[in-house]
């Protein structure tokens, strides 16, 4: 490769990322009246944000996301204030919530629980009398810091996400205001999701927001969980990170699915990382359609034999969006399955980048490992950059990638023509077909409908 | 179906080209890479001004640019170089006649069997010996219809304007590290000109042997396939095993004008002590075809995407890779296509086995400019381990900013499977008579398009690099 592609040089030194928000002072205000592990787990996370350099295109991991450009953290507000002193006062009144919100709630009505959160705050939970009685915690993580110490300091940005694993990893475990904390016994099955819904008001525009969502699903148990973040449009650029921790014991199933539908103005910063214990059944399905930026990290450990993970994700997006998905799968336990699906359609200058890699470790024997990433350009200004890698230290694995872009397919579009739709209705369909694919193979109630009503609305807007 | 022998009836299970080829060189630079040097290797090929200045503004380039830190591991490769000999001459001039080569040099020769090939299968042969070009032949047939096949060296010399107008222009110095260092320390390597309307029947062929210890070889190539021509070049490398590092780094440029048809063929054995960082870049205009066939059997670590840039309009790329990585190589290979023109169509092909712990990987490029409408190009790349130490890698990079273009890449990673062997085998054949019969098969779609010869020898060496590779 000639070093010409290289775009960018790196910019500072080690205090990158640190301003007049964001800092130390704010650590401190934060954790202030914390337990102490807490404390210290804060303060180690915020040396580990200082030590980091912030990543540049020089990085692959980076190489089509310009930080310098897009992320203007130096512009940002933040607030330190822990919501447990915050939010403690009024109850959430659904009547009085912003109509988005409250609409996209409307269509949630079957759950084993909800959450809601608003300006990354948990305003409400509530979960099947049920199945609290049998032990499942479905709470903010602000209250479980309190209530669920033990399991807390365990496993909140220990084993999936810690300060360690990069820079933002490392700020979001600093600076997480609150969250969502969940919790299944072993063997009890929700039959329905848990629902969360996340949403910004205009009082937050031009901040940084926090959040942290901590999963642990214990041997044989059973959960889905729908997470969908909703904005209003901002004129500042406003930062969402949202870390998210998942962790399926053996023999447990978990669906996790992102719906990420911010407005304008929104860098939504997502970080995900699976962990898939024997026999385990963990599977993630990301929908971005929103926000200016979403930058979305997911990293699936295959640590158990048996373990089996799909991996799916779709985006569609319009004038002035960039989304960038970087996924890997990690197989370090041996006879474990992982198959990836990402698809993009992009309209107007719309810009996508899917970078994602299949590791097979030494001793991951009898691996099957499987990674597709399919976009569609439907303008002329569209972009799409595709790095579907594989590093495989096994011999005796099954491992296969495939990366396309292409246009409508013609045919499909004459095809229809020919049974009396117009172009623009073909191409509607053609479109919503080609997207279903990813929504088809995790058919959990409600999200498919929604996304396929969301993505036909957006449309019939171009 | 295969000869009946097993691998092992074959009896040669060393790399067979180790060999080495007393002699001592007319004239040899001190160790490393300094400006001293690069001045002494300009002197001596008694070059014009313009070419020292451009040597010396390579190496500033050179100095200048950070090793990479992707691809293999090159973190020795500084203290590798500063033990090398960037120059050695191994004789005074070069020569039109085998007979008037030095009986060592020649003797050499004659064991890889480059005379004979010569007089049965090729339209001309070039031999690089360490540093230089010892000998430089082109049937007559071919020299009658203006073809041109000489050294680099007289290329400048007797084609200066030609050559001025071309060299550095499709790989500048600037491109990366080791095109810098090449545009620096170059010597020897071929200059080929094909007229208009001529197509050759037979191949050129050039090979490159490295007989001293901690010897630098840096070839320079440059063809131009003029509007309408076809032929087809042929390179072959090898050098003898020592325990000290070598290191060669070529640049090769190629231009393919309107309706030209040029295809470049690499069989890259060098022995596994060898760095081989090679930068070859072609051109591609007007409804013109490049195939870079690249087979990587030998050396330590190789580091080579052969490229074709689609400059005209309907231009078609195409990149055939193979490569092999036995115990402590590092293959890391493949191509780049960048669709800079409408109607231009690519494809690459990769098939790489790894045994031992041998590690190959494929690190690609396809790129689509805005503009490029109804550019296709299709990638597929399989990777064969042969056991559980082996590693493998796929690096593809995609970037279209075209709509109306169709881009696909694929790739697969298998082992042997059980069930093929055991069905050759309840066949009659041995375990290790239908591993090798699989793993020619693997190979097939690349050694049909080789020149018989090619395709006998290819097979050879893999059958004898398979060996001992069962159980």
């Amino acid at each position: 490769m000639s070093e010409t592609t290289i775009i960018d040089q790196p910019i500072g030194g080690l205090m990158e990322g640190i301003t007049d928000a964001l800092n130390a002072t704010a650590v401190a205000t934060l954790s202030a009246g914390e337990p102490s592990w807490l404390q210290e787990r804060r303060a180690e996370a915020w040396s580990a944000y200082e030590r980091t350099p912030m990543p540049t295109t020089r990085l692959e991991e980076w190489r089509y996301t310009n930080l310098r450009k897009l992320l203007k953290l130096d512009r940002m507000t933040f607030e330190a204030v822990a919501p447990s002193d915050a939010a403690s006062g009024t109850p959430f009144d659904l009547a009085s919530a912003p109509s988005a919100l409250r609409d996209a709630m409307e269509a949630d009505r079957e759950a084993s629980g909800h959450v809601v959160e608003v300006d990354g705050r948990v305003v409400h939970v509530d979960l099947d009398a049920e199945l609290a009685a049998k032990g499942v915690v479905l709470t903010s993580l602000r209250r479980a810091v309190a209530e669920h110490a033990d399991l807390l300091k365990t496993h909140l940005a220990t084993d999936a996400l810690p300060a360690s694993r990069g820079k933002f990893q490392a700020l979001n475990a600093a600076l997480w205001t609150d969250g969502i904390f969940l919790h299944v016994p072993r063997g009890v099955r929700l039959e329905l999701p848990v629902r969360v819904t996340r949403y910004l008001t205009e009082a937050v525009s031009g901040s940084a927001l926090f959040n942290r969502t901590l999963i642990l699903a214990d041997p044989a148990s059973q959960v889905s969980f729908v997470d969908e973040s909703l904005s209003v449009e901002f004129t500042a650029p406003t930062l969402f990170s949202s870390a998210v921790e998942v962790m399926a014991r053996d023999g447990a199933q978990v669906q996790y699915v992102s719906l990420q539908r911010m407005g304008h103005g929104v860098f939504h910063l997502q970080q995900q990382r699976t962990l898939a214990g024997r026999d385990s059944t963990l599977d993630t399905l990301n929908v971005s359609l929103g926000a200016s930026v979403a930058r979305t990290d997911l990293n699936a450990q295959l640590l158990g034999p048996g373990a089996n993970s799909d991996m799916l994700g779709l985006c569609f997006g319009e004038e002035g969006q960039h989304f960038d998905h970087n996924t890997s799968q990690d197989h370090v336990a041996p006879h474990a399955k992982s198959d990836l699906l990402y698809k993009g359609a992009l309209d107007g200058n719309a810009r996508s980048v899917f970078r994602g890699i299949i590791k097979v470790h030494k001793g991951a024997q009898q691996t099957d490992a499987y990674q597709t990433n399919r976009n569609l350009l439907l303008s002329e200004r569209a972009r799409a950059d595709s790095l579907p890698n594989l590093e495989i230290e096994a011999d005796d694995v099954k491992c296969s990638h495939g990366a396309t872009v292409g246009q409508l397919d013609l045919d499909h579009l004459f095809y229809l023509m020919s049974r009396g739709l117009s172009r623009t209705q073909a191409e509607r369909l053609v479109v919503l077909g080609f997207l279903g694919e990813v929504l088809s193979r995790l058919p959990l109630g409600g999200v498919v409908e929604k996304v396929t009503r969301i993505i036909e609305e957006r449309l019939q807007q171009g | 179906m295969p000869q009946n022998d097993t691998i092992q009836d074959l009896g040669l299970d060393e790399y067979k080209y180790h060999f080495i080829t007393e002699d001592e060189p007319v004239f040899r630079s001190g160790r490393g890479l300094n400006e001293k040097v690069v001045r002494e290797i300009s002197a001596q090929k008694g070059e014009p001004e313009w070419m020292l200045q451009s040597r010396l503004k390579a190496l500033e380039i050179y100095n200048a640019k950070p090793m990479p830190t992707w691809g293999g591991d090159l973190s020795k490769l500084e203290e590798v170089l500063d033990q090398i000999y960037f120059y050695v001459r191994p004789q005074e001039k070069m020569e039109r006649s085998w007979d008037d080569v030095p009986v060592n040099i020649k003797e050499t020769f004659e064991r890889l069997g480059i005379p004979e090939a010569e007089q049965k299968v090729l339209a001309g042969v070039g031999a690089q010996y360490e540093s230089e070009m010892v000998y430089h032949s082109l049937k007559k047939e071919w020299d009658d219809k203006g073809v041109i096949f000489d050294s680099i060296e007289d290329g400048l010399r007797n084609h200066p304007e030609l050559f001025r107008e071309y060299f550095g222009k499709v790989i500048p110095a600037a491109d990366n590290k080791f095109s810098a260092m090449n545009a620096a320390v170059w010597s020897g390597g071929s200059f080929v000109y094909i007229p208009k309307g001529v197509e050759l029947d037979t191949p050129l062929q050039a090979y490159f042997r490295v007989n001293q210890e901690q010897m630098g070889q840096f070839e320079r190539t440059l063809i131009i396939a003029d509007e309408g021509s076809k032929a087809h070049y042929i390179e072959g490398c090898t050098a003898p095993v020592y325990s000290t590092e070598s290191f060669h780094s070529g640049v090769i440029e190629i231009i393919v004008k309107p309706g030209a048809h040029f295809r470049y063929t690499t069989i890259q054995n060098w022995s596994t002590n060898m760095y081989n960082l090679v930068t070859q870049r072609a051109m591609v205009h007007e409804n013109a075809t490049m195939e870079w066939l690249d087979g990587n059997l030998g050396s330590k670590l190789t580091m080579k995407y052969p490229s074709c840039v689609l400059v005209g309009e309907g231009a078609h790329g195409s990149i055939l890779s193979i490569a092999y990585s036995g115990d402590g190589q590092h293959q890391d290979t493949g191509g780049k296509v960048i669709h800079a023109a409408p109607n231009t169509t690519s494809s690459i092909i990769s098939k790489s086995i790894s045994k031992g712990t041998g590690r190959s990987t494929y690190r690609g490029l396809c790129q689509v400019h805005e503009g490029a409408v109804n550019a296709k190009s299709n990638v597929e790349c399989d990777a064969l381990l042969i056991n559980e130490t082996s590693r493998t890698d796929t690096y593809p990079y995609i970037e279209i900013e075209e709509k109306r273009s169709n881009i696909g890449h694929e790739a697969t990673v298998s082992k042997v499977g059980d069930e093929q062997l055991f069905y050759l085998m309840s066949r009659g054949m041995s375990e290790e008579e239908a591993m090798a019969l699989i793993v020619r098969g693997f190979i097939e779609p690349i050694a049909k398009l080789l020149p018989l010869e090619y395709a006998v020898e290819l097979n050879r060496l893999i059958e004898l690099e398979m060996e001992g590779s069962v159980g």
